[in-house]
């Protein structure tokens, strides 16, 4: 087996909340992402998911353990770690084209290679038409996939996504997993997302990291062996497979023993 | 066929919220000035007002027409406008880039804002005595003054609609692998850009504030100087020609930087603005 993409050693985040007065956030997280994987954490809210994510981005520093990309440990943001939140990023003031550009300018890209390939990752999001437009004339969907097309176009060595559809309707949001498998495929991205949504998690994953709380912690490593180890490109195909209720139910399970609520 | 037909809900006159059609807001805006000027005017007729304390609408304006094709008066104009511009561009070039400074970077404010708060405080006019010891009766004193007056504020706007860039543009920016330098210039700037135009626009108004205090208070030329002079002669009509100028001046310098917003900011929209 070859070495992981990603690879989280027992990482752990304590917040200070008061003088004296500490809490575990997240408490021993170990898994890995091999190359070209779609990695999903799901849990309850609150479980501190997006917290991994950051760290893994380097916003934020983990207080014990190691996160290693490629074998090299992490300990600042860098471009190797391409991040797409769940708010709105496009630069109001930059057109998508520019936008697309904005990080291959940071890094000198000439020009004439920096078109060219922002080029092609608006026309991989299906945004040849709004080149020229600004984002506050897209929608939010739109907005999104300049994010992802931005982020793209700065050649990451892996993807990370913060709940990204989260503020998109429901049938925006579902057209846009759907785009995104494509263009994992295409781009051949290793991407780690997280999510509260289990529909997303199970259409979109390779392997999902399911998270409780108090601490946050993996509880589950599980691999949707239902899919037949392939990706499906139709979320009703999805839908239909054997062992997909199963899986959601079991999930759905995990999540209400966590729930705060009950 | 079609099958449009008139709406028969009612068209109110108060409706929460609604905006009236455009052609109403203009006439709205023109009566409210008619009707003031009329009452004024009626007053005068009346016999209400005494001519010299108060003199009727129409003399004013005729005053202000003679006002206006007087050299004198124009170089009261250009005196106090001059004023403003050097003024207020020696307080931008300091408030904008600390302003900006001050908000991206917690270790700038919590050095300057201390000094910055303390000096917000104090009213500029307790300055004009010393000023005017430090600086003699030249332009140095009014100068000194707007500046003090506008330079405060403007960077505590500035810091203020600094801190509200959003992190998330700002994080963004360090994912795609920008310096510290590059974050700066290429996000912190351009997103904080439209309202360090917003908030000069709004520092221009008191400006004119502090303008016309420096020249009542110690001025030879300009247009509060000339009201003074006005004063001492019984010339009301002057005197209320001058604040017309300075009313409708300010107006204009208002329009300009709306109009300077919309040309330098057009991704912006309209509803946002």
């Amino acid at each position: 087996m070859s070495a992981p993409k990603l690879s989280l050693k027992e990482v752990g985040k304590t917040f200070r909340v008061r003088r004296n007065e500490k809490v575990q956030a997240i408490d021993g997280v170990s898994f890995d992402v091999a190359a070209n994987e779609i990695c999903v954490i799901i849990g309850p809210s609150g479980c501190g998911k997006s917290t991994v994510l950051r760290m893994v981005a380097g916003l934020e520093a983990p207080t014990t353990g190691s996160i290693a990309l490629d074998g090299r440990e992490i300990d600042a943001p860098g471009r190797d770690r391409g991040v797409v939140f769940q708010a709105y990023t496009s630069f109001d003031w930059l057109t998508v084209q520019r936008n697309v550009e904005y990080g291959m300018k940071l890094h000198g890209v000439a020009s004439a290679e920096r078109a060219k390939r922002a080029d092609h990752f608006i026309d991989l999001v299906h945004l040849g038409k709004f080149r020229r437009a600004y984002p506050n004339q897209l929608s939010g969907g739109m907005k999104q996939r300049v994010a992802i097309a931005r982020t793209l176009a700065n050649d990451p060595a892996i993807l990370l996504m913060d709940e990204p559809f989260g503020a998109l309707d429901a049938e925006t949001r579902w057209h846009m997993q759907e785009l995104m498998i494509s263009i994992a495929e295409e781009a051949r991205t290793t991407l780690l997302m997280v999510t509260h949504d289990i529909e997303e998690a199970l259409f979109m994953a390779d392997r999902i990291i399911f998270m409780s709380r108090h601490p946050g912690t993996v509880v589950a490593n599980i691999a949707p062996d239902f899919k037949r180890g392939r990706r499906w490109r139709r979320k009703e195909e999805v839908l239909e497979l054997d062992g997909y209720a199963e899986l959601e139910r079991h999930i759905m399970r995990l999540m209400r023993e966590q729930s705060s609520v009950n | 066929m079609t099958n449009l037909r008139k709406s028969n809900r009612p068209t109110r006159w108060f409706q929460f919220r609604a905006s009236p059609p455009n052609a109403t807001v203009v006439l709205l805006g023109i009566a409210v000035w008619s009707i003031f000027f009329a009452i004024w005017e009626a007053a005068s007729l009346g016999g209400m007002l005494s001519d010299l304390l108060m003199p009727s609408p129409h003399h004013v304006l005729t005053t202000l027409i003679n006002l206006l094709s007087r050299t004198d008066f124009l170089w009261d104009i250009t005196a106090s406008v001059t004023r403003i511009l050097v003024s207020f561009l020696a307080a931008c070039l300091i408030a904008v880039p600390l302003g900006i400074a001050m908000g991206a970077f917690g270790t700038m404010e919590a050095f300057w804002n201390p000094f910055v708060a303390a000096w917000r405080y104090l009213p500029a006019p307790a300055f004009i005595p010393v000023l005017l010891m430090w600086f003699g009766t030249g332009e140095g004193p009014k100068l000194a003054l707007l500046f003090i007056g506008v330079v405060f504020f403007l960077i505590t706007l500035v810091m203020d609609y600094t801190k509200q860039v959003r992190g998330e543009f700002i994080e963004t920016a360090m994912t795609l692998g920008a310096s510290r330098w590059q974050i700066l210039w290429t996000v912190v700037v351009p997103a904080v850009l439209p309202n360090v135009v917003v908030a000069m626009r709004q520092m221009l108004a008191v400006s004119w504030t502090y303008l016309v205090i420096a020249e009542i208070v110690a001025s030879t030329d300009g247009i509060g100087a000339m009201m003074m002079r006005a004063r001492r002669f019984l010339h009301t009509d002057e005197i209320l020609a001058g604040v017309i100028v300075i009313g409708a001046l300010g107006l204009m310098f208002d329009m300009l930087f709306r109009w300077l917003h919309r040309l330098m900011f057009p991704y912006i929209g309209e509803q946002s603005r």
